[in-house]
C-alpha cells in the first residue's frame, strides 16, 4: 500500500515492537480517509494498541512508513505527531489525575494557547458533565466521566485525526453505549476516527470500515457493518 | 515549656529556609524523576553569587538573592544540559552518583575562585525581638518572610501559570504531556533553572543566618533530602511539609541530645518513613 492523496492517515508495512527483539506489529498496514470512522478488532496480543501508539508516535516503527496528510512523520516523535494533527487518546493513564478538569482541558489545548478559552467552553456545552466538574480532580471522576474527559482533552488541539485506544474499557454497558453515541456525534461534525475496542461488534457497526488484525498482521478488512455480520468474523472474534 | 516553644519557633525558621532548596530538589525529582545531589554546590554558588552581590559590590540582600537566583538557574541549566543529561537513558541511579560527582567538581570550583574562608553578608547588627523568655533573630525574621514570598510565588506559578500547569503535566505523566503537544525537554530547562535556582536562593537565606563556606551546601544536602523524603519525592507541597517537621524534629531534638548529632535527626527520619510510609506525608507523583 503506498501513501494515497486522497487518505488522511497511511500506514504502510509498519513493524514495531517494544524491546530490542520483540516485534508485535509485522508489517501492518491501514488507511483513514476524511470523515471515516475506522475500527481495529482482533485477538488479544494482535498489536492493536501497539498499532495505535505506533501511529501517535508513543513506540517508533523500525520498517515502513506512516504518511500523515501528505506528510511522512515515521521518523517524528509523538509531539511531532501531535502537531501534525494527530490527537490519542490512550487506554490508561489517559487524564492527569492530580490536576483540575479544567486544568485538563487547559493543559491539552497547550499548542495554541490562543483558542484554549474558546475551545473548553465548546466542550463545556457538549459535555455538560465537565462543566459541572470542571473544578474537581481528574483522579476523582468516574470511569466514563474519566474517558469523556480523555476525550475532550483529545480534541483539545482541533485534531484532524483522533485515535481511540478501546475508549469503553471498564465502563458500564450503559456508559458505554453512551461513549459510542458521542464518538458517533463527534464523527457527523466531520472528525475522522481511528479506533481500537473491544467491542468489536458495536465497534463495528458504527464503522465506516475496519480492519482485523491477527498476531501483527492484517487479516481481513472491509466496510465495518459488512464484518459485523461476516459469520467467519463473528466466530472468531466475537463469540457468535 | 519555655525551651520547647524557643525549640518549635526555631525548628520552624530552620525547616522554611530549608523548604526553599527543598522545593528545587522535589520540582527536579517529579519532572526529571532522579534525585539530584548537585543541588548543595547550587547552594553554595547561590549564597556565594549573593555574598559578591551583596558584599563586594554593594547591592541589598533582595537584589542580591535575585541575582543569585539567576546565576544558580543558569549553571543548573549548564550542568545539566553538558554533563548529565546525556547520563538520563541509563536510569536514576547513574545520575543521581554523576550528580553526586558533578556536586564535587562544582563544590572545588566555588573553593578555586573564592577560597576556603567563611565569609559573612554586610549586614546590620540587630539585637534579638524578645517575645517574653522566647528570642527571634530580625534576620530570621526577615529571612522567613523572603522563604515565605518565595513558595508563595512558586505555588502560584505552579497552579496558575501555563508553564507551571506543563510542569505538573510532564510530572505526572510525560508520555500523555507529549501527546497534548508539550516538550518534556523543554519543561525539563525551565524545572532546572527553576530547581536550581531555589536552591541557590536556599544557599542565600542559609548564609544569611549564620556564615558561608565552600560547604554550606553540603551540610544541608542531607535535611533538603529528608525533607523531601519525608514530604514525598517529587511532592512541592510536601517538601514544605517535610521541611518544617525535619526542622523542629531537629530542634526538638537539640534537647535531649548534643548538637553534633543534629544530623542523625535526619537520617532516622529517612529510615522511619521509608520503612513505615515510603511513598512520605503527601507522596504523589504530581507536584
Amino acid at each position: 500500500m503506498s501513501a494515497d492523496p486522497a487518505q488522511l492517515l497511511t500506514v504502510d508495512g509498519v513493524t514495531a515492537g517494544y524491546g530490542a527483539s520483540e516485534e508485535i506489529l509485522k508489517g501492518t498496514s491501514l488507511r483513514v480517509a476524511p470523515g471515516e470512522i475506522v475500527s481495529i478488532i482482533g485477538p488479544n496480543g494482535a498489536g492493536k494498541s501497539t498499532l495505535l501508539k505506533t501511529i501517535a508516535g508513543l513506540v517508533q516503527a523500525r520498517k515502513g512508513s506512516i504518511v500523515i496528510g501528505g506528510t511522512d512523520v515515521t521518523t517524528e516523535g509523538a509531539l511531532g505527531r501531535a502537531r501534525h494533527g494527530i490527537g490519542f487518546v490512550p487506554q490508561e493513564r489517559n487524564v492527569f489525575g492530580a490536576m483540575s478538569v479544567a486544568d485538563n482541558l487547559e493543559i491539552s489545548g497547550f499548542q495554541d494557547p490562543t483558542q484554549v478559552k474558546r475551545r473548553a467552553e465548546e466542550l463545556y456545552e457538549r459535555y455538560p458533565m465537565l462543566a459541572q466538574k470542571r473544578g474537581a480532580l481528574a483522579r476523582t471522576l468516574s470511569g466514563g466521566q474519566r474517558q469523556i474527559l480523555a476525550m475532550a482533552m483529545g480534541l483539545m488541539n482541533a485534531p484532524s485525526l483522533l485515535l481511540l485506544d478501546e475508549p469503553t474499557a471498564g465502563l458500564s454497558p450503559r456508559a458505554a453505549e453512551e461513549l459510542f453515541e458521542a464518538i458517533v456525534a463527534l464523527n457527523r461534525g466531520g472528525l475522522p476516527i481511528l479506533m481500537v475496542e473491544q467491542h468489536a461488534l458495536e465497534a463495528l457497526e458504527i464503522s465506516t470500515r475496519g480492519y482485523v488484525l491477527v498476531a501483527g498482521r492484517n487479516s481481513r478488512e472491509g466496510p465495518g457493518p459488512a464484518l459485523a455480520t461476516d459469520p467467519e468474523i463473528r466466530r472468531l472474534f466475537l463469540g457468535g | 515549656m519555655t525551651l520547647i516553644l524557643q525549640a518549635v519557633i526555631n525548628g520552624l525558621m530552620t525547616g522554611t529556609l530549608i523548604a526553599v532548596p527543598a522545593i528545587g530538589f522535589s520540582a527536579i525529582f517529579a519532572v526529571l524523576r532522579y534525585p539530584n545531589f548537585a543541588i548543595a554546590s547550587y547552594a553554595t554558588i547561590g549564597a556565594f553569587a549573593a555574598w559578591w552581590a551583596n558584599a563586594i559590590l554593594g547591592l541589598p540582600v533582595i537584589p542580591a538573592i535575585a541575582i543569585a537566583f539567576l546565576i544558580t538557574g543558569c549553571i543548573g541549566v549548564g550542568a545539566e544540559e553538558t554533563a548529565l543529561k546525556r547520563l538520563r537513558g541509563n536510569g536514576a541511579l547513574i545520575v543521581a552518583i554523576a550528580s553526586i560527582a558533578l556536586n564535587l567538581v562544582l563544590e572545588n570550583i566555588v573553593r578555586f575562585i573564592f577560597g576556603n574562608d567563611m565569609k559573612g553578608y554586610d549586614l546590620p547588627l540587630l539585637r534579638d525581638i524578645r517575645f517574653g523568655d522566647l528570642r527571634i533573630g530580625p534576620q530570621q525574621l526577615q529571612s522567613l518572610a523572603l522563604a515565605v514570598v518565595i513558595m508563595a510565588v512558586m505555588f502560584l506559578f505552579l497552579r496558575y501559570t501555563r508553564f507551571g500547569k506543563a510542569m505538573r503535566a510532564v510530572a505526572d505523566n510525560p508520555d500523555l504531556a507529549r501527546l497534548k503537544g508539550i516538550d518534556p525537554a523543554r519543561i525539563a530547562i525551565v524545572t532546572v533553572f527553576l530547581g536550581a535556582g531555589l536552591a541557590g536562593v536556599g544557599g542565600v537565606l542559609i548564609g544569611l543566618d549564620t556564615s558561608i563556606d565552600p560547604l554550606t551546601g553540603y551540610r544541608v544536602l542531607l535535611s533538603v533530602f529528608a525533607a523531601a523524603v519525608l514530604g514525598g519525592l517529587g511532592s512541592i507541597p510536601g517538601a514544605v511539609v517535610g521541611a518544617l517537621a525535619l526542622g523542629i524534629a531537629e530542634e526538638l531534638a537539640l534537647i535531649v541530645v548534643p548538637a553534633t548529632y543534629r544530623t542523625a535527626v535526619g537520617f532516622v527520619a529517612i529510615l522511619i518513613m521509608l520503612t513505615f510510609r515510603p511513598r512520605g506525608i503527601l507522596g504523589e507523583r504530581a507536584a
